[in-house]
């Protein structure tokens, strides 16, 4: 019983056997790569590795332990690209002699062996054609093919593009870690956390929405100096949908000051300053009402000092409290817009934005408090601890705007230069002579315009500003300013405004608001007691010092004389007695 | 001595109340333009006092100017002849400087249609229709700049009016000195200031 069992057994192990190996035979004497669509029925040869590989709950154990299912499905590898080759074409190590062979040390291991023979049809010129693989087709941790393609699935390129919707495509390689040196030896990453796409506003764009130049078909190499240089760049993309928001930004200081968007290099500035992306993030732009803007916390980047600051101010403390209305850097400064504040009532309109009717609780103890809140700034009375001073600004008095440098340039016929070389020639300060001709100068050589002098009292450092106080420490006495003791009064200074709306400050002589050259051309500045003129003083102690004069000499005259008087009298009374 | 009545009712209203604001309005404004100097009170009561007496010395000049327009004595502040008022004034200035410390008797003689010699009559003249004027309209200006803001910059800016409204309260100021000192020198040292009380003036028979 026990033989015949044992004869069964090896004439059915001897049929298979002879089976399997006939079938490597032909399989492997075919050429896959050139196997035509005609061939296909040779898969029905792989039944010999189906006949295990179908089952479900076949793995292999490799040297590290990794464990890795080989299960194949029969079904779906008919339907890829690859159904008409046969299982040696790839797996080309693998014959039933030795199956399973040798152990191999790794499941990367094995996927590289195994991705190896996709070269032997998909040759490295036809590969490195595609700009995608391009990029990894020399690099030595290139991934295998199968981690983008798959293994026993691998569609054509046209079907599985076409199962996959914009992004999909592109995360198929970008949902993986990848990524590239930029510059020298900067590694940017080039992953996308399909999370934070999915949850970001931008969820139903294409990846080539915004990264215009990339498609499933294209995929251009870029160089940049540097990351942030590329960050820089593909900012200006933003433009293309928030039209507004652009042009907000390229009016603001931060344009200005740095760079050009949508140029290819940053042509000038600083590149520290921020784009689109610094403040909204890349792939995770959250909607309006979740901008980490309102942290603050891009702005903190360069602006640290201010936020040590304005940790201090009762806003600062404030929003420490948890106080959600209480302002951060985007509720004055506005998140685009962002401009210098210097000389201009913006500040000014994001308090009152705030702090409606302000105006009528100051109207209640302050007299002419409109015109107190035109001249002076919120912060030099609200931050009581600053330096304070006045700024004096060139004006036009038709049309209530500021000269710019390049106007005064213009009318000058001189450089910047030389027009900074000519105020305060001496290092001094500019004195009111200097003043007075600089404007006289302007007046005379100008187009028609008229221009005079406007002052402001503000913190003379504007970083300070944000040092605001709670209101019981505000400047309340008139005292603290209308006095030529005051601390406003201890510097003035001539603010030039640039073309970009910066400001040029020029110190002046502390007493040019006192002088009768300034008058005129000052007439737009008054504070009691503070910009007196110390000519008209001197005259007032003169015509005071006569008046008082004429009683005192009349009366002296009068009592020198008394002697002449009593003798006229006593000779009258003679003469009297006499007649 | 006979008894002339020189000063009606509402002259002597007038003028004590003028007198009043005046002062009040002279130590504010020093107060508020000189704040380093004294310290009598704070800012703003000193802006509040002033703004106040200014407006009660505009109503008292209101009604001094409406008493003597509509009575007609206007005219004793006016030099209607100017040939005589060239004499008298030469007169006048003859007497204060030298016929007074020789003991000659004052070539004017007030009467209730007379009743400033021609150096008082242009001092009055220049203080109650020039200075005065100035002083109120330039004081009204500076009380609300934002109202009047128009005519401020009509009359050449802040600073500018503010200067007029300056000089005219050293002036003013001056004149004080000189008016108070000349109401001293009537037939006795008190004689003009009781006038100002009581209306009548006492002056020799044979004047």
């Amino acid at each position: 019983m026990l033989r015949d069992e044992s004869r069964e057994a090896w004439a059915d192990m001897s049929i298979k056997t002879f089976a399997c190996m006939f079938l490597f035979i032909t399989l492997a004497a075919a050429n896959p790569c050139d196997a035509p669509a005609a061939t296909i029925a040779l898969l029905k040869n792989a039944g010999a590795c189906m006949g295990c590989h179908n089952a479900k709950d076949m793995f292999i154990v490799f040297g590290n332990k990794e464990k890795m299912s080989v299960t194949v499905s029969e079904r779906a590898f008919s339907n890829t690209v690859h159904a008409a080759l046969n299982c040696t074409d790839c797996h080309r190590t693998i014959s039933l002699e030795g199956h399973p062979g040798k152990v191999i040390g790794s499941k990367n291991a094995f996927l590289r062996e195994a991705s190896a023979a996709c070269r032997s049809c998909h040759s490295d010129d036809k590969v490195k054609a595609k700009p995608h693989h391009a990029y990894m087709a020399e690099r030595a941790d290139t991934p295998p093919c199968t981690e983008c393609h798959g293994s026993h699935g691998v569609l054509s390129v046209a079907r599985w593009k076409a199962t996959l919707r914009g992004h999909e495509y592109c995360l198929t390689c970008h949902s993986r870690t990848i990524s590239k040196t930029v510059g020298t030896s900067e590694r940017l990453s080039l992953r996308i956390d399909q999370a934070d796409q999915t949850s970001s506003v931008h969820n139903k764009h294409d990846c080539s929405d915004c990264h215009t130049e990339y498609t499933a078909d294209t995929h251009p190499v870029k160089t940049f100096a540097d990351a942030r240089t590329r960050s820089i760049v593909i900012s200006g993309v933003c433009a293309k949908c928030h039209e507004d928001k652009h042009t907000a930004v390229r009016g603001s200081m931060h344009y200005n000051l740095s760079f050009r968007v949508g140029e290819t290099l940053v042509s000038r500035g600083r590149p520290e300053a921020p784009v689109c992306t610094d403040c909204h993030g890349f792939h995770t732009v959250g909607a309006k009402e979740t901008y980490e803007t309102l942290s603050g916390i891009p702005c903190r980047k360069c602006h640290e000092n201010i936020f040590a600051i304005y940790a201090k101010s009762v806003h600062g403390m404030a929003k420490a409290r948890g106080e959600h209305r209480a302002p951060l850097c985007a509720s004055c400064h506005f998140a685009h817009e962002i401009n210098f504040t210097a000389m201009s009532d913006k500040i000014k309109a994001a308090c009152l934005g705030c702090h409606e009717g302000i105006e009528a609780v100051h109207g209640r103890w302050l007299p002419n408090a409109e015109l107190h809140l035109a001249a002076v700034a919120c912060a030099a009375c609200h931050a009581p601890s600053t330096e304070k001073g006045i700024y004096l600004q060139l004006i036009d008095e038709k049309t209530g705007r500021p000269v710019p440098v390049d106007q005064m340039l213009q009318v000058l016929g001189i450089t910047g230069e030389e027009l900074s070389g000519q105020l305060d020639a001496h290092g001094q300060g500019l004195d009111s002579y200097e003043l007075a001709y600089l404007l006289r100068r302007l007046n005379l050589k100008g187009a028609g315009a008229k221009i005079s002098f406007l002052g402001k009292m503000d913190v003379m450092k504007y970083s300070e500003a944000h040092q605001l106080s709670l209101k019981k420490y505000a400047v309340r006495k008139c005292e603290d300013c209308h006095s030529p003791a005051s601390n406003f009064f201890k510097k003035v200074t001539l603010a030039v405004v640039k073309t970009d709306g910066g400001i040029d400050r020029y110190r002046t002589q502390t007493d040019v608001l006192k002088s009768i050259f300034l008058t005129e051309s000052s007439k737009q500045f008054y504070a009691l007691g503070g910009t007196r003129i110390a000519f008209l003083d001197w005259a007032g102690i003169f015509i005071v010092f006569c008046g008082l004069m004429f009683p005192v000499v009349h009366v002296t005259l009068r009592i020198f004389t008394a002697p002449v008087r009593r003798a006229k009298k006593a000779d009258e009374a003679e003469k009297g007695k006499k007649s | 001595m006979k008894k002339v009545f020189l000063q009606p009712m509402t002259v002597r209203i007038w003028h004590w109340v003028n007198a009043l604001s005046f002062f009040v309005l002279v130590a504010t404004g020093v107060q508020i333009r000189y704040r380093d100097i004294p310290n009598l009170a704070t800012f703003k009561t000193s802006v509040d006092l002033h703004n106040f007496f200014g407006f009660l010395l505009i109503a008292d000049f209101l009604l001094w100017f409406a008493f003597y327009v509509f009575t007609g004595k206007i005219r004793v502040y006016v030099p209607l002849n100017p040939k005589k008022f060239i004499v008298g004034a030469l007169r006048q200035m003859r007497y204060y400087g030298y016929g007074m410390m020789i003991g000659e008797k004052d070539p004017h003689h007030a009467t209730p249609e007379e009743k400033f010699n021609p150096l008082q009559q242009s001092a009055y003249f220049m203080v109650m229709l020039i200075l005065m004027p100035l002083q109120v309209v330039s004081g009204i200006l500076l009380w609300d700049i934002r109202m009047f803001a128009g005519w401020i910059a009509m009359l050449g800016g802040l600073r500018v009016v503010d200067i007029v409204h300056v000089v005219a309260f050293f002036l003013l100021t001056a004149f004080l000195f000189v008016h108070v000192y000349l109401t001293t020198l009537g037939r006795t040292p008190l004689a003009h200031i009781k006038a100002m009380f009581t209306g009548y003036e006492e002056v020799e028979e044979n004047e």
